[in-house]
């Protein structure tokens, strides 16, 4: 006999929108359950063979078959256990490639689902993760049989989650990537057409999908089209003309670029003031402590393009690889993509104002602190940034350190040191604490220190540090 | 049989446009279709009056 266990099962607050089933967890184990009046198109997506051929093609997330006992309620006809994603990301944390390249799978999932008869029912850029340095689709119950002229449904989400944002940051300024911090289901196509350029309307993909559709969105709003209800007398699509829309998004996603450079910190490392020597000593250091230290997953706080991640990388671990400028991150990622690595994921967060706990109920996208699954912490050449250029008081940045990994190597930048003399070029020195003594006295509530070392040839100091219990 | 299950409100001004614009961008993939089948048939007949005389078997000598 099967026993449904309902309380103890933690539902995903995130998974509620789409009534075929949603995500929960049991014992920390992840679930997709299946509703039964999803049953029908299940099975004809499983026995299409669609499911399989993106699986292989490294699409779609592969799952297993788990025990209906497992459910969480009485409506589930079957649960699956999606592979776990290490960390999950969200799109206002991704850089502008990651962006556009999780927007192209999305369309190339919807057109071979196109060949086979079926269509992604939704285009959420929520429904991408980013696994082994590729994005893929993580929803398996994103699709159902198409209907013969219907057009697109998702077409709308499409191009206000991807196409729309993508647009803003090629065109316009690469910091509307956060917008998507505050707009969750896409950024309004009205405020889209309205901020980009006129030269904008040259392009015929941003001119029909972003223009025209803004306007079209306006005119129609309040006109019932019959297409919710599945009714056969809304507007009618064939099958080439959605092959060819879909051709066209996809073109129009492709030809977006953004050149990564002139930010603030793209080019730090070309600029850092470290010589050969301190170079050598901090690359030795923060790979003898990493190892030290033992785990799995690491955090690089203040990454830049990767230098020290790709040390933690090259000892086995799983790196996550934060920043705040997206131009440093874009690189990373192009690099590491170029590379055809897997075990870096480049994200752009601020960590003076990281992502907080957004959507439903504060629930739905959860924060940094709230993903932190890390075994160690980075943070090299950050506390200046942080303490000094954003006035965060050390005891500060002690405490969020310690909400986020249980080890830890940072780097203390004395003001002797050319980059922080640079923060305090303009301003006044309100620091009186800034000293390698202050950090010690500041960080000893929540940490113990294991070891300091100079780099050499620096005035540098690398910490171990372990998280008080 | 109805089996339309998308959740999400596809709007109806979308709908409208998505109609209008895939039978615009349709038009010059359509052509460039045409032009693609186009040029390889010339490409074909061109290549089959260029190639080497055969023998009655079919082998070029």
């Amino acid at each position: 006999m099967s026993t449904h266990r309902s309380d103890i099962v933690e539902r995903d607050p995130g998974s509620y929108r789409d009534p075929s089933g949603y995500v929960f967890r049991r014992d920390g184990v992840l679930y997709r359950s299946i509703d039964g009046s999803y049953i029908e198109e299940w099975q004809a997506f499983l026995d299409s063979g669609l499911h399989d051929r993106l699986v292989e093609h490294g699409w779609l997330i592969p799952f297993e078959p788990a025990p209906l006992d497992l459910a969480a309620d009485r409506a589930s006809i079957a649960v699956l256990r999606p592979e776990p994603v290490e960390f999950v990301s969200y799109p206002y944390e991704w850089t502008f490639g990651q962006l556009k390249d999780a927007a192209l799978v999305t369309l190339d999932v919807h057109r071979a689902a196109l060949d086979e008869g079926f269509i992604l029912k939704d285009a959420t850029a929520y429904n991408v993760q980013f696994r082994s340095g590729r994005p893929i689709l993580i929803d398996s119950l994103s699709f159902e049989r198409a209907r013969e002229g219907a057009p697109w449904v998702a077409y709308r989400q499409f191009c206000e989650q991807f196409l729309a944002p993508l647009a803003l940051m090629a065109y316009r300024d690469i910091r509307f990537g956060t917008w998507l911090r505050e707009f969750l289901e896409g950024i309004p196509l009205d405020l889209a057409s309205g901020l980009l350029p006129r030269r904008t309307m040259l392009r015929l993909g941003l001119l029909t999908h972003v223009h025209l559709h803004a306007r079209a969105q306006r005119r129609y709003a309040a006109r019932p089209t019959g297409a919710g209800q599945g009714e056969q007398s809304g507007p009618r699509i064939s099958a080439s003309r959605q092959a060819a829309l879909i051709e066209s998004l996809r073109s129009a996603v492709a030809k977006l670029d953004w050149e990564p450079a002139g930010t603030e910190w793209a080019d730090y490392a070309d600029r850092t003031s470290y010589g050969d020597v301190a170079t050598r000593s901090k690359e030795e250091l923060v790979a003898r402590f990493v190892a030290e230290i033992g785990g799995r997953r690491v955090w690089d706080l203040g990454a830049n393009t990767g230098r020290y991640s790709r040390i933690a990388a090259s000892l086995g671990r799983s790196v996550v690889a934060f920043d705040i400028d997206p131009a440093a991150a874009e690189r990373h990622y192009r690099a590491l993509a170029a590379e055809g690595r897997g075990d870096i994921l480049p994200l752009v967060i601020d960590l003076a104002n990281p992502s907080p706990d957004l959507g439903w109920a504060h629930a739905e996208r959860r924060s940094l602190a709230g993903r932190a699954n890390a075994d160690a912490l980075l943070a090299l050449a950050l506390i200046h940034h942080l303490v000094i250029g954003r006035n965060v008081p050390m005891s500060f940045l002690s405490s969020y350190l310690a909400q986020l990994g249980p080890d830890l190597v940072i780097e203390f930048v004395p003001k002797t040191d050319p980059m922080v003399q640079l923060l305090l070029a303009s301003r006044r020195d309100v620091f009186p604490d800034y000293s390698l003594a202050g950090f010690r006295a500041a960080f000893a509530r929540r940490w113990e220190i294991l070891e300091e070392a100079p780099v050499e040839g620096s005035a540098r100091v690398l910490l171990r540090l372990s998280r008080r219990s | 049989m109805e089996h339309l299950l998308a959740y999400i409100d596809a709007g109806s001004g979308s709908l409208i446009i998505q109609a209008l614009i895939a039978s615009i961008v349709a038009i010059p993939i359509l052509l460039r279709g045409q032009i693609a089948r186009g040029v390889s048939g010339v490409r074909r007949l061109a290549g089959r009056n260029n190639a080497p005389p055969t023998d009655e078997a079919g082998h070029r000598g």
